[in-house]
């Protein structure tokens, strides 16, 4: 392609910013606004959420995939700055799920703007991405939006903010990015306040990659932020971490539509493609060098990490014929989702499925939502799980010290009496509530194991609670107790915490005599027989009779804990063939002889898949 | 495959005899249970109901083949006429090689009986009646929205008796919603003191698309429990045997197997029959047809000199396999070897390890336990 020559802007005319914001506070129609002051989109061509690309994101309003857009801006503020600027806006994702992703972005800003919705108030998520962004060192804008709301109470909530990031109440910029109000002031102080990026153009070329997306026509496309040098398309580069290397296809910039360009200079926001064949070569938080001679001297930039699954879950295609459809479906989604990983396992109930590393749950959901969207294959899940660090009791390394093992499948889980302790991840959560539901909350918290670590008041009636709980305890049920004991006003965020022994059982179920490895679950001990008895009461309800008693037992090691029978079966047969129809009652046989060769056989014991389905869909039982 | 247990048959199939259904589609009242083609509110039809039977038996007519038993079937026969039940009965023996001998059924509901009906019936060769009775417990009558009360069968039975009617059979349904084992109990005694020669007794099935079936998913009646309908089932074993009949099939009990109803045993036993009136299903070596359940199609279809016949269909040699063994092993005696269609031998071992049928009497029977889970045995065989 040949470049068009979009002009070129000095680097202390440029200013890169994020928006920090809650789910629905406002984001993304900020960002279209913006879009809309800058004249960059045709008003015909404008959708609601321009920058979100995936259906997923549109339908859920949350933005997964960083996107970016370049609005050249024209600052008619007051002091002699006054003329073109480049605004780069880098649409970070927002959920803790992609947390990781979040600090990359805003290590390629140099300010954010503090978007939060003049009517809920400052929620736990923006507060979570808030100290990433200070931890970024990023120059704060904080922005009330929808202030022309009737429920609005712009001067509590501008309070709040100050309460975290200090300030004056009187500072904070009030707007409405549905209207437009205000967001003019925006843009300005962007420029105002939003320090130029800083950067040699004479040092060898560095710059870091902030999200790489899969594109089935072009290959990987790597979103980057150029730190010193310059790179050219034609460049060869050569990735610090993976160590790949090839030379940049294509180099453009998004205004916001894809356009070429031949160079980007330091403090400069772009995107290439370099024949890259799957994201996992190109991974969030690598720096982009320049390959050849030198290019082992020149140092990697700060905070690049290997993504790190948080929550397990088996994945099993509901017709066991599918799994070979699952597995191509896998692979074609890890090329443009690094994070999440997967390997085969074999369960005797679901059959040949898969065990997969998901970063939260909303990331498990997404993977999930993708497959039965783009690949069309219905699965069965089992119940999230996390991983276990299990110290042996008689195994030891090379230094004398007990062996430690991972266990991500609760089957995988030695004896108990080869294990010395289990260590499980916890989080640090953190809480923020209306005042009169302090008590209900510390219940829940403490229901499911949580240590307090702080409790501040942000206002008199705003509260921000932190607690140490196992990740095990909030990738159940937690977060919908939480908004059900709160009505919905509580919000949560979590970062991860260490790993920490707690007296943890695994609990299996045995059907006639033989585990079910999908229901086996690490639970803490004192959960432990409500867990065996939800579990082995439902399953009474879910299996049909068979033709011998068939005995559901709960079990911890080789004690049992809870105990169902299925009664033997003792009707099947239809009482009358009427006036000679033979068919009828034909066809009603054959349509059971199709239902029983889907059974899925557990020792004797025939299951319908959906029994299986049923059971793990209604999630683990209640622990508190 | 070996299809000799088709072509070379000794018992069933061609070899079990030649039967007719007839159906006549009208009830005084369509109890909430039913779901076979009958109406309550179509009694206008009558006079070209029957002139349209007529016409399809007279055209049907023309085959030799010994005609071996007859069953009149409904919806209520009785409520027909007097003249018309025994002309359609007087038409059949006009058209069709009856066999001296042959057993020819007339189902009645209690309400409808009279000694003039069954002398009527009799002198046009009816000798066998099949009396509706379900129970003899007045709360399960209610339920079952039957019309009669609870002791109107026995003086029905006795009327038949007095009108030369030589074999009565009593139907019963047990397992309703709100019968007691009292009730079902009583019912069997009140069967064996009226000193009729044939029981069957059905556990009440409950059809979707039936009052029942919509009552039964709002919630608004009990859902027959299984394990109630089998124990119902084992007093009807012991009772109905104490007293001296033979379980020659799942749902029926005869004394003696003389009084065995031939039509019934020629359904099981994979015979050949002619269907004539709505809903009405034949079937001859392999091939089934059916009459259209709804009563105006059928009869404009007659009137118009077309076949009535709504769907037929030609057995696969599988198909044929799966009813011979299906339908077989409903009867205590199953199937003599030569008759058993081909089975996987692992299959066959695994019924008999689970105690489903057996084969030490040298023919292939369902067991005493495997009878009431019969269907599991069929998924097993075939």
């Amino acid at each position: 392609m040949t470049g068009t020559l979009p002009p070129v802007y000095p680097i202390d005319r440029i200013r890169n910013f994020c928006i920090v914001a809650h789910v629905d506070h406002g984001k993304s129609t900020l960002a279209d606004r913006m879009l809309q002051q800058t004249n960059l989109v045709d008003p015909r061509k404008m959708r609601d959420q321009y920058l979100d690309k995936m259906d997923i994101e549109r339908e859920r309003g949350i933005t997964i995939k960083a996107q970016t857009a370049r609005l050249p801006y024209h600052y008619t503020g007051g002091d002699s700055h006054a003329g073109e600027f480049l605004l780069n806006l880098i649409d970070t994702p927002g959920h803790v799920d992609f947390s990781y992703e979040v600090s990359r972005a805003l290590n390629a800003c140099e300010g954010a703007i503090l978007l939060v919705d003049a009517a809920q108030g400052m929620e736990a998520q923006t507060i979570a991405n808030l100290y990433l962004a200070l931890e970024a060192d990023l120059e704060i804008i904080p922005v009330l939006n929808k202030i022309d709301l009737p429920a609005a109470r712009p001067d509590d909530v501008a309070r709040e903010m100050c309460s975290i990031i200090g300030g004056e109440p009187d500072d904070v910029l009030r707007i409405s990015a549905k209207t437009g109000e205000g967001v003019r002031e925006v843009l300005e102080s962007i420029v105002e306040r939003v320090p130029a990026p800083k950067g040699s153009p004479d040092d060898p070329f560095r710059a870091l990659i902030f999200d790489s997306v899969y594109d089935p026509y072009r290959g990987v496309l790597v979103y980057f932020r150029v730190v010193d040098g310059t790179l050219t398309r034609g460049d060869k580069i050569k990735l610090k971490a993976t160590g790949y290397e090839n030379e940049v296809d294509d180099l453009a910039v998004h205004s916001p539509e894809e356009t070429p360009i031949d160079a980007l200079g330091p403090g400069e926001v772009g995107v290439l493609s370099a024949s890259i064949k799957e994201v996992s070569q190109a991974k969030v938080g690598d720096t982009i060098t320049l390959a050849g001679r030198g290019a082992a001297t020149v140092h990697a930039l700060p905070g690049y990490r290997e993504p790190l699954p948080m929550v397990y879950s088996g994945l099993y295609p509901l017709d066991s014929d599918d799994f070979p459809i699952l597995r191509d479906a896998l692979d074609k989604l890890q090329l443009n989702d690094a994070s999440f990983t997967f390997e085969p396992e074999t369960s005797t109930a679901l059959g040949f499925g898969f065990r997969c590393g998901f970063l939260g749950l909303l990331h498990l959901e997404i993977v999930i939502e993708r497959l039965d969207r783009e690949f069309g294959i219905p699965l069965v899940t089992t119940a999230p799980s996390v991983s276990y660090r299990v110290v042996l009791e008689h195994e030891f390394d090379d230094t004398g010290a007990n062996r430690v093992i991972t266990v991500a499948n609760p089957q995988d889980l030695p004896t108990p009496n080869k294990i010395l302790r289990i260590e499980e991840p916890t989080v640090t959560a953190m809480i923020l509530l209306p005042n009169e539901y302090v008590g209900p909350v510390m219940q829940l918290c403490e229901g499911r194991r949580g240590t307090m670590l702080a409790m501040d008041y942000l206002t008199e009636s705003r509260v921000e609670m932190r607690y140490r709980l196992p990740l095990g305890e909030i990738i159940t049920d937690f977060f919908d107790q939480l908004k059900s004991i709160t009505r919905g006003y509580a919000s949560l965020d979590y970062e991860r915490g260490d790993y920490m022994a707690d007296a943890l059982v695994k609990v299996d179920v045995l059907l006639n005599g033989e585990p079910v490895d999908a229901f086996s679950s690490i639970v803490h001990r004192d959960h432990a027989y409500e867990y065996g008895k939800g579990m082995v009461e439902r399953l009474r309800e879910l299996i049909p009779r068979q033709m011998f008693d068939v005995p559901i037992q709960a079990a911890i090691g080789a004690k049992i804990i809870a105990r169902e029978t299925i009664k033997a079966r003792r009707k099947d047969v239809l009482a009358k063939c009427y006036g000679g129809d033979v068919s009828r009652k034909r066809k009603l046989l054959e349509k059971q002889k199709e239902g029983k060769k889907k059974m899925k056989q557990v020792g004797s014991v025939e299951v319908p898949p959906e029994a299986f389905v049923a059971a793990l869909r209604s999630g683990s039982p209640k622990q508190d | 495959m070996d299809e000799r247990w088709m072509a070379d048959p000794v018992e069933c199939g061609t070899a079990a005899g030649f039967g007719i259904y007839v159906h006549i589609p009208f009830c005084a009242h369509r109890c909430g249970y039913c779901d076979f083609a009958t109406y309550d509110d179509q009694h206008d039809w009558i006079p070209r109901y029957v002139a349209a039977l007529r016409a399809e038996i007279a055209r049907a007519g023309g085959s030799d083949r010994p005609v071996t038993s007859i069953f009149i079937g409904g919806g209520t026969p009785t409520l027909l006429p007097a003249h018309h039940l025994a002309g359609v009965v007087d038409l059949l023996h006009a058209t069709f090689a009856v066999e001296v001998g042959a057993e020819v059924t007339v189902e009645c509901n209690p309400e409808t009986a009279s000694v003039e009906l069954f002398e009527r019936l009799a002198a046009s060769g009816v000798n066998r009646v099949s009396m509706g009775a379900q129970s003899f417990a007045a709360e399960v009558l209610k339920t079952l929205e039957r019309q009669h009360t609870a002791e109107r069968p026995l003086e029905a039975v006795a009327q038949a008796r007095q009108g030369g009617i030589d074999q009565v059979s009593l139907d019963l349904i047990y397992g309703t919603p709100g019968e007691t084992n009292d009730d079902w109990e009583a019912t069997l005694r009140q069967a064996v003191i009226a000193e009729v020669d044939h029981v069957s007794a059905y556990a009440l099935t409950i059809h979707d698309n039936t009052p029942f079936g919509r009552r039964v998913s709002q919630g608004t009646l009990a859902r027959p429990d299984d394990d109630v309908q089998a124990d119902r089932f084992d007093t009807a074993r012991d009772l109905l045997g104490a007293a001296g009949f033979e379980h020659y099939e799942i749902s029926n009990w005869a004394m003696g197997s003389r009084a065995r109803s031939r039509h019934n045993v020629l359904y099981w036993r994979h015979g050949d029959y002619l269907a004539f009136g709505v809903g009405a299903h034949g079937h001859r070596d392999g091939q089934r047809w059916w009459n259209p359940r709804a009563i105006a199609p059928y009869v404009t279809a007659v009137e118009e000199r077309r076949d009535p016949a709504s769907g037929s269909e030609v057995l696969t040699p599988d198909e044929r396999a799966e009813e011979r063994l299906l339908l077989g092993l409903r009867l205590r005696e199953g199937l003599h070897p030569v008759d058993v269609p081909p089975i996987d031998p692992l299959a066959l071992e695994d019924a008999i390890a689970h105690d489903l049928v057996q084969t030490s009497s040298g023919r292939l029977q369902s067991t005493e336990g495997g009878w009431f889970l019969l269907d599991e045995a069929i998924r097993r065989l075939t």
